[in-house]
């Protein structure tokens, strides 16, 4: 029920709005010789309802294109926008409003509260925003999640990919319109990062969520509707409905 | 978010302990200061209600002066003792009886003089009319005969003294010896609040307190059914001028104010010391708030990501203040209740015993304790709370270093203007001299250096940390490495004990100006090879007049000079007017006239004023100024001459003829003997000829000298006592820093271990790491203090702080002290350190 009101609420199909896009974004670090071009006049779009991989090897600027169209970090110049708002144009106050409602973000490490218990991290958002937990929608994530006999424990008490899942279902709890993971099985083992990947494959299959990942592992990225491959702060290619193998071709060519 | 703080809270209750601990302490001090004063208060008021409450009304002479002074009670002249005659024929008065008091003091078996502690000895006439009577006889009867007297169950009780025995007792005159016919309580109370009382018959009284024919005041009752305001209205129509009659009401209530002028005044000295221990407690918090918004800089981070707002964040850190202020005061409030009772049970065991009266816990105890308990905790907070909304959410990401944009240049210019401005109240305050502005300079001023402090903590921490390194090799090396790592936490963490140790550095620069300036003041103004005095505590007392005429008298005893001291009105003010023998003068006293004429000027009746006197009053040789006294009322005065200040005789000095005439039986407060030579054949003299008199302390000058320095080093005793707590507090701090330094390096410490660091190396580096802190804070005190010491010292000059000593030795002492306190402060963190596990440390991220 729950998932089918979703749907009808938010009719966004690939044609329409995306879901993020960057316009001539630059990211320069540093001064005179020692500048350094994070980003160098990136244009993407992540289309929306679907699963965006970003890959490229170290440096070359998948993270820093993530945290500027996320809000995190500023550009040095280009613009960025979330669904139709343009994150420049937000004061502090306006991207703590866009984070409430329109974004959720899973990391590497996986950044829980360390005094709170499951639940209590899951729902941190919603008491954040004042908002009403659904309890329906709570309820369909934990058990999606496998986190249901995890509830009452603090982050400490939980295993790696517990603790993942946990972040995984506090970023989707509010509904966000686009999920940012970063590396989000970074720290995880083989059998952990499958049902997470898993997961986030079925929630964009399912209820059309969008979700833009970095990562640098190929078989990760292969759970993606569409791979954007970056080097050297540009965009330099890109592969629709991936494989792990075609992904890894893709980076023996790039040189990765 | 509520539930983010609260579990925060919970999670690390050890720190909420040790950070509480600092306002537990301050509020502590506050809370019992209040009870304790409200239950003193509460107690005389019911004491004199008790008094009271019987009394219709009293009759007794107007006040003599308009102004009170800083004395309490007003200055009343006797009445003539036919007036009662007159009252008692007025339709509707069933009984008016006189009543006197005066200085009598009982003598112990052993041939001591009795008191307890610094409370008066009252004399005291007896009141046969039991419904008028604040005194109940518990045992004998009332005092009859000239020979009787009766005394307070304290006294009989300590010196075992019964009805019948024979008790000696110092009187204005000699002394003499009484039957006790009977033993009083003051209602319940063995006595009053310590003073010992002892009471004769109204005739005896008269006689033996000066006062034949007159009495202090008359206490009417009226017949049952007598309409009292007509009663009134017919006794003051009576009554000659200058005599008035008021309700024994009034007089209860006025007698409860004065008292509560007096606890009002131990209760503002009290708070202070209190405030400057919650001052620095506010530096304790602000510290530990600041290193814990640093350590918790992820999370904070975290919660920006997931939707908090900055004002969320803002709030969580004034909430956690918020809370940890109200559990801490509460607390606070509960300990300082117990104890004030604690205190009052002291007080009790010391023999001070209070009428059984209501413990006192009034809502404006539980109202200032938490207000300024949490106030303090709360605006501490603030400025951490502002750099918590600073923290950027991009800095939750793993590979996130945050880039040092250290504000300093903000700070700096804060802080030299909060110091200048500081400086600035504190000179017009002392020059004025007003005590708000100096406090409120005082905070500016430490608030300032405390910002200023971390520009000089690096370098300072490097040369303290210096003979350090060498002397402990790695660990030294490390330690030193550790208190320059951050020079802003250093100073902030040294910040409350260079407060402390700046406070206690004061004093002790004052104290030894003091000290000084006491001793050469004595020389100054002295020539007499002894001085007699009361014994009674501060020699504050009086004692018997005819101590003079039986002085004079013995062998080896050259000149004699009475000194005696009373209030007299002068221009509004109400100062004190010394008076000296004449005759002599010279011989006993150093007078040294800076113009007109010295005794003789005396001789005539001329009062002399001391050179500050003249400047600020504007007065010269010559000048003639209204005067006012209780006794003889309204007069005028020539001003025979101008003399440099003397610490013996104070602002204004007449002769001791003039003095006798104006006021009423005076006693004399000091007797000067000058002898021929100082011979121990001479001390014997006056020793045996004095036996009789043992309220009396007999000094040479050297001996004087010294026990007025002792008198100065116990309320300085007093006066570092208290200010102990603050630096208390202040070591609370540095223990609580280390802790979160120690839990803070965890991943390091495991390291240096792992490379081959012993247990004891790893506390010694802690140990010392401390030590530099609090040798830092020491030092910046040490030289704040001295600074503000002499510039109080030199501020006094015109009330005779005359030399400015800094008692460097004692300061070094200070300075090795804190030393070894910081020692002290590592020992718990230096121990969690080095017990750490390793493998887990190393896990530690």
């Amino acid at each position: 029920m729950t998932i089918i009101e979703h749907e009808a609420s938010d009719p966004a199909s690939p044609s329409t709005v995306p879901a993020a896009r960057a316009i001539d974004l630059v990211k320069t670090y540093g001064k005179g010789d020692a500048m350094v071009h994070a980003l160098d006049g990136i244009n993407v779009e992540f289309d929306s309802g679907r699963f965006t991989a970003v890959m490229g090897p170290s440096g070359s600027g998948k993270s820093t294109l993530m945290h500027c169209m996320a809000g995190l970090d500023t550009p040095t110049s280009g613009r960025t926008f979330v669904g139709e708002r343009e994150i420049g144009r937000l004061d502090d106050a306006g991207l703590t409003q866009m984070r409430r409602d329109q974004v959720g973000f899973v990391f590497q490490s996986f950044n829980l509260v360390p005094t709170l218990n499951a639940r209590e991290n899951i729902t941190l958002p919603c008491d954040l925003a004042k908002t009403k937990v659904d309890p329906e929608w709570f309820d369909y994530l934990v058990a999606q999640l496998g986190i249901g006999n995890r509830l009452s424990h603090r982050p400490s008490e939980m295993s790696g990919g517990q603790q993942q899942r946990v972040a995984c279902a506090r970023a989707l709890i509010a509904r966000p319109d686009l999920i940012f993971a970063d590396e989000p099985t970074g720290n995880l083992d083989s059998n952990s990062s499958a049902e997470m990947l898993e997961f986030l494959r079925r929630s964009v299959t399912d209820m059309r969520q969008s979700i833009v990942m970095v990562t640098h592992d190929a078989r990760g990225a292969a759970y993606a509707d569409r791979v954007v491959f970056l080097a050297d702060g540009s965009v330099v290619g890109e592969l629709l409905s991936p494989t792990a193998d075609s992904i890894l071709e893709r980076m023996k060519q790039l040189g990765g | 978010m509520r539930r983010v703080v609260l579990q925060g809270l919970l999670a690390h209750k050890l720190r909420l302990a040790l950070t509480g601990l600092a306002i537990v302490l301050g509020v502590t001090f506050i809370s019992g200061t209040l009870v304790l004063t409200d239950t003193l208060h509460n107690t005389f008021t019911t004491l004199f209600g008790h008094v009271y409450q019987n009394v219709d009304f009293e009759i007794r002479g107007t006040a003599a002066f308009s102004n009170n002074g800083s004395n309490g009670g007003a200055v009343r002249k006797p009445i003539p003792q036919s007036i009662a005659i007159t009252v008692r024929r007025i339709p509707g008065v069933a009984y008016a009886d006189g009543i006197v008091s005066g200085y009598a003091q009982f003598i112990a078996p052993d041939g001591k003089a009795i008191s307890t502690g610094g409370a008066p000895n009252l004399g005291l006439s007896y009141d046969p009319n039991q419904q008028l009577s604040a005194l109940d006889l518990s045992a004998g009867a009332a005092p009859t005969s000239a020979h009787d007297v009766v005394m307070d169950a304290g006294t009989a009780e300590k010196y075992h003294f019964a009805v019948g025995d024979r008790v000696q007792v110092l009187l204005a005159g000699p002394p003499q010896t009484f039957t006790i016919s009977g033993i009083v309580k003051f209602g319940t109370a063995d006595n009053l609040a310590g003073a010992t009382i002892a009471a004769f018959n109204l005739p005896t009284a008269q006689r033996v307190f000066g006062e034949e024919g007159r009495f202090d005041a008359i206490d009417v009752l009226t017949t049952p059914g007598a309409e009292k305001s007509k009663v009134q209205h017919a006794i003051a129509a009576a009554l000659p001028k200058g005599v008035q009659v008021v309700t024994g009401q009034t007089v209860a209530n006025e007698q409860s104010n004065d008292i509560n002028q007096a606890f009002s005044f131990l209760s503002t000295a009290l708070l202070v010391f209190a405030f400057i221990s919650l001052f620095v407690g506010g530096f304790t918090i602000f510290n530990t708030f600041s290193i814990t918004v640093g350590q918790r800089t992820r999370e904070l981070a975290l919660l920006r990501i997931v939707g908090a707002s900055r004002r969320q964040v803002f709030r969580s850190v004034i909430a956690e203040a918020f809370i940890l202020g109200t559990m801490a005061s509460l607390i606070g409030l509960g300990l300082g209740v117990a104890a004030a009772v604690g205190l009052e049970a002291l007080l009790k065991g010391l023999g001070i015993t209070l009428p059984s009266g209501s413990f006192v816990f009034e809502g404006r105890t539980v109202v200032v304790a938490l207000l300024v308990g949490i106030g303090v905790t709360v605006i501490s907070a603030i400025s951490p709370a502002r750099r918590a909304v600073r923290v950027p959410p991009v800095a939750a990401l793993a590979d996130y270093h945050a880039e040092e944009q250290e504000s300093s240049r903000r700070r700096i210019t804060v802080g030299s203007v909060l110091g200048l401005f500081g400086i600035a109240l504190l000179v017009l305050g002392l020059s004025k001299p007003a005590i708000q502005a100096v406090g409120v300079g005082a905070i500016a001023l430490f608030i300032g250096i405390g910002m200023l402090a971390p520009i000089v903590a690096r370098p300072m921490a490097s040369v303290i940390g210096r003979p350090l390194a060498r002397l402990f090799g790695i660990s030294g090396r490390l330690g030193r490495e550790n208190s320059m790592r951050s020079p802003r936490r250093t100073a902030q963490t040294a910040s409350a004990l260079m407060v402390g140790l700046a406070l206690v550095s004061t004093i002790a620069v004052f104290g030894a100006s003091l000290s000084k300036s006491v001793t050469s003041s004595v020389d100054n103004a002295i020539n007499a090879n002894y001085i007699i005095t009361s014994s009674a505590q501060g020699g504050a007392g009086e004692f018997s007049n005819s101590v003079s005429s039986v002085a004079a008298n013995l062998p080896g005893v050259t000149s004699v000079s009475t000194v005696y001291q009373g209030a007299f009105e002068i221009r509004d003010s109400l100062p004190n007017l010394t008076a000296v023998s004449t005759t002599h003068l010279s011989r006993t006293v150093i007078l040294r006239m800076v113009s007109g004429r010295g005794e003789a000027a005396l001789a005539a009746g001329q009062l002399l004023i001391d050179t500050n006197t003249a400047n600020s009053q504007h007065l010269s040789v010559g000048s003639v100024v209204p005067v006012k006294f209780a006794q003889t009322g309204k007069s005028t005065l020539r001003i025979g001459g101008i003399f440099q200040p003397n610490a013996l005789i104070g602002s204004y000095l007449v002769g001791d003829d003039f003095f006798l005439s104006h006021f009423n039986n005076p006693l004399p407060v000091a007797v000067l003997l000058q002898t021929k030579g100082a011979s121990s054949a001479t001390r014997h003299a006056i020793d045996t000829g004095l036996r009789p008199y043992p309220n009396l302390k007999i000094q040479t000058r050297a001996g004087f000298e010294k026990s007025q320095q002792q008198q100065l080093d116990q309320l300085l005793g007093l006066v570092y006592a208290l200010l102990a707590l603050a630096v208390v507090i202040a070591l609370i701090g540095i223990v609580n820093t280390l802790m979160l330094s120690v839990f803070e390096r965890t991943h390091e410490i495991g390291l240096l271990r792992a490379v081959g660091m012993k247990r004891r190396q790893v506390r010694s580096m802690i140990r010392l790491e401390s030590v530099i802190l609090a040798v830092f804070g020491a030092i910046i005190g040490i030289l704040v203090g001295t600074a503000l010491g002499t510039a109080f010292a030199s501020s006094l000059k015109q009330q005779g702080v005359t030399d400015i000593v800094i008692p460097v030795s004692r300061l070094l002492l200070f300075l090795i002290l804190s030393a070894l306190l910081g020692l002290g402060a590592a020992s718990w963190p230096a121990r969690r350190a080095a017990k750490l596990d390793v493998l887990t440390a190393i896990a530690t991220n």
